[in-house]
């Protein structure tokens, strides 16, 4: 029976046949009923006339053109230097005019809010002294660097590059899951995925009624030189990379490349007289702003680990003096900590006096007494995650897990509760994805990570950002690392109705 | 330009040219097989030892195995752990391109990716069990497209001359070397003609040389004319000459004063070599001259190498150091590979 179906390819229906969006769960391009929304009524359309075959075939042209440009991320776990494609699925998330409108004011608004914490907490520290938040939560964080306190940025933003990331819960509101603001990364794979869908939907859509991501590297330029210690014209600015081995090491050179800049890694820099130099062929030359893609631990052996050989000895003397920018500032994890993460409605209260308008989601922080006692008793319903780990390692699948996982997060829960919160899972919106073992489109899982550009002149929000997909069926883990892809994200330039 | 991304656009150079120039030189050596009548030993054993690496692969294959063409070219082709192989370099050129990616344009990344890429398919395993002759030829096609691509992409600024000065400065010692070896086979094999002319039409053939030697000699070929052509036509891209004096003129142009000891040496070795050609050479002094070339070529790289660098000093200027009494004249060795500096 089976062979039989495979020999018969089906032509006349589109890769959309038997399309069944998940029950309980927003689809980013169908109702209920499967009939698209206003804003994807066209690229559906396209779709829908779309056989497998050919789609298919799209697939693996694209794949096959990103490596070949060598648009990969290495793998850490892989010692020979293994370098991988972050996949693609070529069917665009869209996202309606008047919703993006929304939720760019949303992110300008949390941005300014966790801007202002930042400053207050290397500074006066107010919002603890209002009470508004509990202080040993914050100054306990092993991402607050007490040695900065009474630091200022010498750009005067210590956000310049954000990434927040949203989900949208099963009543359409897209709501903040993690905010990111000390090196955000995924901004390369938004320009290229949409070279990419260009070249291939382009005898069938017109781009332009799509808002254009390219001009991402030129509004980052701009805000370098913007945020540039005060007083300095000729600005030479600089993209700070740990090397080729470093997963992100694409994006690093892809952002240098475009803006024009080099891109240096630490040993190409010293610091002389509390001023930061680059080696160059023709002697040192002066660096006035790193966009550094380093950890604030591998930045300064000397500030932070004396035992660490990497770094640039010297340079956050250079950045206390006022000498030079970098971007974003250190000590910025204390913002996105995710146990600071539930407080930020109150910064944004308490600092700019307006409603938040971007939802996020209820979270238990298990350093609360009554929060802990209900996360230990719900283990099962709910989703714990390490306030310190990133890309998804850490963390606790309540509903999916097994009873010996959940014994041994209660024991980790209890043995250090700050380290700890939980929130209830929320079924993220799904999105028509390529199903290559049925040859179809099904539902999958996705999250979006818009990045937005900060300096004194206000904020910018590149249209649209990074839709990363769970491909596994049944899966909520969108990270690169564990199975995740991507999608280019089309945000509609006008509303249609 | 940033010193470490000079290092490795240099860096870049040497190793694509190495890569063209290992491929060519084993097909060249596959036909000279088939052309003379001597031991198969004296055919493969000279490539084996002109490129270095005669312990490590006696080491590996045993002292017979110098004789059997497969495994040479198996471990000059494949090899992970010879520093020379051409999977080495072709490796090597691909890490310097991404570490400089900035620097080449994308024309010129894809190439070099996708050879990269395309030496570690299945295909391209069996293409080389089944049509070696095509497979090497599209080493040096996609070798010979990227070395185009450099000149006609890139922005023929600071990168692309420490680039190119690259490739000369290999290319020089790839010629010398290739020289040397063929040099060597003659001088063990009998004075018969007909090898002779075998073994110095290979010679050419190794160094892309053959078509342009005959337009210069209109088919009188003696030992002495391919020997001179090979050491000194200007306008032979491959000529000992002709490398040394681009690579000093692309070194002249990044520095445009005469304070780097490296461009002084340049200078002075391409002097010494032009002085050598009004004299005239002896067949018997090719070994010595070839040796001297080689080794202060190797000497000039690494002092290259120190002084991309720059002063790291920011205040007060250091006066440029004056060069060392003597320096390198006891080098022997020759510097095969990037030193990584981090």
């Amino acid at each position: 029976m089976w062979s039989v179906l495979q020999a018969v390819p089906n032509t006349r229906n589109g890769v959309f046949t038997s399309y069944q969006p998940l029950a309980g769960t927003y689809d980013e391009m169908v109702h209920a009923d499967g009939s698209p929304r206003p804003h994807t009524k066209r690229i559906h359309a396209v779709l829908h006339s779309t056989p497998p075959r050919e789609f298919a075939k799209y697939q693996s042209l694209a794949e096959l053109s990103l490596f070949n440009q060598g648009v990969t991320f290495s793998v850490y776990s892989d010692q020979q230097g293994t370098e991988k494609i972050f996949p693609i699925c070529l069917v665009p998330r869209v996202i309606g005019a008047t919703e993006w409108a929304k939720l760019e004011r949303g992110l300008v608004q949390r941005i300014r809010a966790l801007n202002l914490f930042l400053d207050d907490m290397y500074g006066e520290q107010k919002i603890l002294k209002a009470g508004i938040m509990p202080a040993d939560l914050v100054l306990g964080a092993k991402q607050y660097e007490k040695t900065l306190k009474g630091m200022k940025a010498p750009g005067g933003v210590r956000i310049p590059i954000a990434g927040i990331d949203l989900i949208r819960s099963p009543d359409g509101t897209f709501c903040v899951l993690e905010d990111n603001v000390r090196t955000p990364s995924g901004v390369s794979y938004v320009v290229e995925n949409r070279l990419v869908t260009k070249r291939i939907f382009r005898e069938n859509i017109e781009m332009s009624s799509v808002r254009s991501v390219e001009q991402y590297p030129l509004e980052l330029a701009h805000t370098l030189r913007a945020v540039a210690p005060q007083g300095e014209t000729d600005v030479n600015m600089v993209v700070l990379t740990p090397g080729i081995y470093n997963s992100a090491y694409f994006e690093h050179s892809f952002l240098a490349r475009h803006m024009g800049i080099d891109l240096v890694e630490p040993s190409d820099l010293f610091v002389d007289d509390d001023t930061v130099f680059v080696r160059t062929t023709h002697g040192p030359r002066r660096v006035h702003v790193i966009y550094r893609r380093i950890d604030d631990a591998y930045l300064d052996p000397q500030f932070f680990r004396p035992d660490s050989m990497l770094g640039v000895p010297g340079l956050m003397r250079a950045y206390a003096k006022g000498r030079v920018t970098l971007a974003n500032a250190p000590g910025n994890g204390c913002a996105d900590d995710k146990a600071v993460y539930p407080f930020v409605p109150d910064m944004i209260r308490y600092y700019l006096g307006e409603e938040p308008s971007l939802a996020q989601v209820d979270t238990y922080v298990c350093a609360r007494d009554d929060d802990r006692k209900y996360v230990v008793e719900n283990l099962d319903k709910l989703v714990v995650k390490a306030v310190d780990e990133a890309g998804g390692y850490g963390m606790l699948m309540g509903p999916q897990s097994t009873a010996a996982q959940r014994e041994e997060f209660k024991r980790r829960v209890l043995a250090e509760p700050r380290k700890y919160i939980a929130q209830h899972r929320i079924e993220l919106s799904s999105c028509p994805t390529w199903d290559p073992a049925r040859e179809r489109l099904s539902p999958r899982r996705v999250d979006l990570r818009p990045f937005i550009l900060t300096s004194p002149e206000g904020s910018w929000v590149l249209p649209g950002g990074l839709t990363r997909v769970a491909l596994v069926e049944g899966s909520y883990v969108v990270n690169s690392s564990q199975g995740g892809g991507s999608k280019d994200t089309w945000v509609e330039r006008e509303a249609v109705t | 330009m940033i010193s470490r991304v000079a290092d490795h656009c240099f860096w870049f150079g040497r190793y694509i040219d190495r890569a063209e120039s290992s491929a060519r030189l084993m097909q060249a050596t596959a036909s000279l097989v088939f052309d003379v009548d001597m031991p198969v030993t004296h055919c493969w054993q000279p490539l084996v030892i002109v490129s270095g690496e005669e312990a490590p692969f006696v080491a590996r294959h045993g002292r017979e195995a110098l004789g059997h063409g497969d495994l040479v070219q198996e471990y000059m082709t494949w090899s992970k752990e010879s520093q020379v192989s051409l999977a080495t370099s072709v490796r090597a050129a691909r890490e310097c391109a991404r570490a400089v990616r900035d620097q080449l344009s994308l024309e010129l990344w894809e190439e070099i990716n996708e050879l990269y890429l395309w030496l570690g398919r299945e295909s391209t395993e069996t293409l080389y069990h089944e049509n070696r002759e095509e497979f090497y030829r599209n080493v040096r096609r996609s070798t010979q497209l990227i070395l185009g691509l450099v000149r006609s992409t890139m922005l023929h600024g600071e990168p692309m001359r420490f680039l190119w000065m690259g490739v000369m400065l290999e290319r020089a010692g790839q010629t010398a070397r290739i020289l040397d070896m063929h040099h060597h086979t003659m001088m063990r094999e009998s004075a018969h003609d007909i090898v002779r002319m075998a073994l110095w039409m290979s010679l050419l053939r190794a160094c892309s040389g053959a078509e342009g030697f005959m337009k210069k000699h209109q088919g009188r070929v003696t030992a002495q004319s391919m020997v001179e052509f090979v050491l000194f036509e200007s306008t032979f891209p491959r000529s000992i000459r002709y490398c040394l004096k681009a690579a000093s003129d692309q070194l002249g142009r990044i520095w445009t004063e005469p304070t780097h000891t490296s461009r002084r040496r340049l200078s002075s070795l391409l002097a010494w070599l032009e002085s050598q050609q009004k004299e005239g050479v002896e067949l018997g002094q090719i070994h010595p001259l070839l040796t001297y070339v080689v080794d202060e070529s190797a000497a000039i790289c690494s002092r290259l190498s120190e002084e991309i660098q720059g002063p790291t000093q920011v205040s007060p200027p250091l006066p440029p150091t004056p060069p060392p009494e003597g320096e390198g004249a006891n080098r022997p060795s020759q510097s095969q590979t990037q030193v990584q500096s981090a």
